[in-house]
């Protein structure tokens, strides 16, 4: 992999999430949802019984593997560094968020480029929201508002997070009584486990080389103009777009959307969460996954923000359904920017005093 | 490598070897009951099938008056039911397929709508309990004609309602991750 260079990278990274988000949906996995971070912690979070819905209870092996990969790629580049201590417990308030806004537009910014490659057009307010956060979080780095640099960690830190991985790889070979499994809903719905480990591996192990990131992509372009990521962005939709067509999956429409609704003022201020606290913290859910099992404390610390939301998500009902948004998601999408815009206006404070 | 290393290294070996006995006895000894897939499938299909049979005797008198077209009873009866098993999305259904009997599709869409946000298992293909297949009939029916007298009456909150109910079950039942 070395031989290749990072657009390369971004580019082959974008078109394997292509090909395997859509793909993946063939052998099993939800329709519209091959890859979701989201849906995926969810899940995780129900097996773990962090939340009672049993049709959203499975340990998606995809996640696993997108740990792994990233840590054995890491380990064998010798980019396997240590760093952490940044505003922890901002980061995990923002995870936590940033799955709220993921769970009242239904779907983390992969599932929304996936959505749109599959011709749901309700994802396109989701994308204009996205970039809207992206934008101004963008313009809060520029006037000089971020969160303060990590330093080096004693090695362990970075271990935890791919050993906890492999302990979820354990379980989900050995089904421990603890572990739920859905046999009904979207649990039931998945591919075959070793093909979606192997699928999250790959993915996993490019992106940790290429660094692809959704919110990236566009927060890079915005601030300096720079197509690296984008370009892997934009590879990813188009490959996902193709693979549509040729499989049959392709739908244009409003209506009938699987797991969509219609409330698209909520999908825009829900997906300005993301790209906002993305920004914020840099990367969106996605690379943060993929940053923890390179040894970062700090996406690992947000994963697990991610993770807590992901259950109180479903067992607050913080979320939309097919109906549109409940009353408490769109709270917590408010609750959200507000704590985002906190978090600017005091780290502006802190460097301008 | 000093005696406090040495300690510890031995200390972790130590707990390491008894919590994997632990670990290894217990899956031995204790019965597992949350095994993968073919079990679990096993019992819940039993469950199913366990559940219907119940739904087929509690409603047999419903069942045997909508058969024989008498709606009105079968109505009277699903209200009745409704009162005393208000948790049982069955009564609705039969409900919806009253309403399409007598074509009533705005209706029918509703008791349909309520029936699944009660149960999400009618819309699982991978459940018996799955009536997609009739629910999608009556939304390829209802969907030109609803959207017609959509044309002629566009204020008319009733037919919003019911093309606001199509499209909620159209995305149920295209299924995804919600």
């Amino acid at each position: 992999m070395l031989w290749l260079k990072k657009i390369d990278l971004a580019i082959i990274t974008g078109a394997f999430l292509g090909i395997g988000s859509v793909l993946i949906v063939l052998v099993g996995n939800p329709v519209n949802s091959g890859i979701c971070i989201s849906c995926f912690l969810e899940n995780l979070a129900g097996a773990l019984q962090f939340q009672g819905d049993l049709r959203m209870s499975y340990i998606r092996p995809e996640l696993v593997g997108f740990v792994l990969g990233s840590f054995v790629v890491a380990k064998k580049t010798r980019r396997f560094k240590v760093t952490g201590g940044s505003s922890p417990i901002i980061r995990f308030f923002l995870g936590f968020f940033i799955i709220v806004g993921c769970a009242v537009f239904i779907g983390c910014p992969i599932k929304m480029i996936v959505r749109l490659a599959a011709g749901d057009l309700t994802a396109v307010v989701a994308v204009v929201g996205m970039m809207f956060g992206v934008w101004c979080g963008a313009r809060y780095l520029k006037a000089g508002i971020f969160l303060e640099r990590e330093r080096d960690m004693p090695k362990i830190n970075g271990y935890i997070f791919p050993f906890l991985a492999f302990m979820l790889l354990f379980f989900i070979f050995f089904q421990p009584t603890f572990i739920k499994q859905g046999q009904t809903g979207p649990a039931a719905q998945h591919a075959p486990v070793l093909l979606s480990l192997a699928l999250g591996l790959v993915i996993g192990g490019f992106s940790q080389r290429s660094g692809l990131c959704i919110t990236g992509g566009f927060r890079n372009f915005f601030l300096f103009r720079e197509k690296t990521l984008l370009g892997g962005v934009l590879t990813f939709f188009v490959t996902a777009l193709l693979i549509s067509f040729a499989t049959g999956q392709f739908n244009m429409g409003l209506n009938g959307q699987p797991a969509s609704h219609l409330s698209h003022g909520w999908t825009f201020l829900a997906m300005t969460l993301v790209g906002l606290a993305s920004v914020i913290i840099d990367g969106c859910p996605f690379r943060q996954v993929i940053k923890s099992g390179q040894g970062d404390v700090d996406a690992g610390i947000t994963t697990m923000g991610m993770l807590a939301g992901a259950a109180l998500v479903i067992t607050w009902s913080i979320r939309s359904t097919s109906a549109g948004p409940e009353f408490a998601g769109k709270i917590a999408v408010m609750s959200g920017l507000i704590f985002c815009l906190f978090v600017v206006i005091s780290y502006r404070k802190r460097i301008t005093s | 490598m000093d005696r406090l290393d040495k300690l510890n290294s031995v200390l972790l070996a130590v707990l390491v070897l008894i919590t994997a006995g632990m670990l290894i006895q217990h899956k031995l000894t204790v019965p597992q009951n949350t095994g993968p897939a073919p079990d679990n499938r096993e019992t819940l299909i039993k469950q199913y099938e366990k559940r219907m049979a119940s739904d087929a005797n509690l409603y047999k008198a419903i069942i045997a008056a909508k058969d024989e077209n008498r709606f009105k009873d079968a109505m009277v009866q699903l209200d009745e039911m409704i009162t005393s098993h208000p948790e049982n999305p069955k009564s609705y259904v039969l409900k919806a397929e009253i309403f399409t009997e007598k074509g009533n599709l705005v209706n029918a869409l509703s008791m349909y709508r309520h029936a699944i946000e009660m149960e999400p298992d009618l819309v699982d293909n991978k459940t018996p309990l799955f009536i997609g297949d009739s629910v999608m009939d009556l939304i390829t029916v209802a969907r030109g004609k609803l959207n017609r007298e959509k044309k002629l009456k566009p204020n008319d909150a009733t037919l919003t309602i019911a093309l606001d109910n199509i499209y909620y079950l159209q995305r149920r039942i295209a299924g995804g991750c919600e």
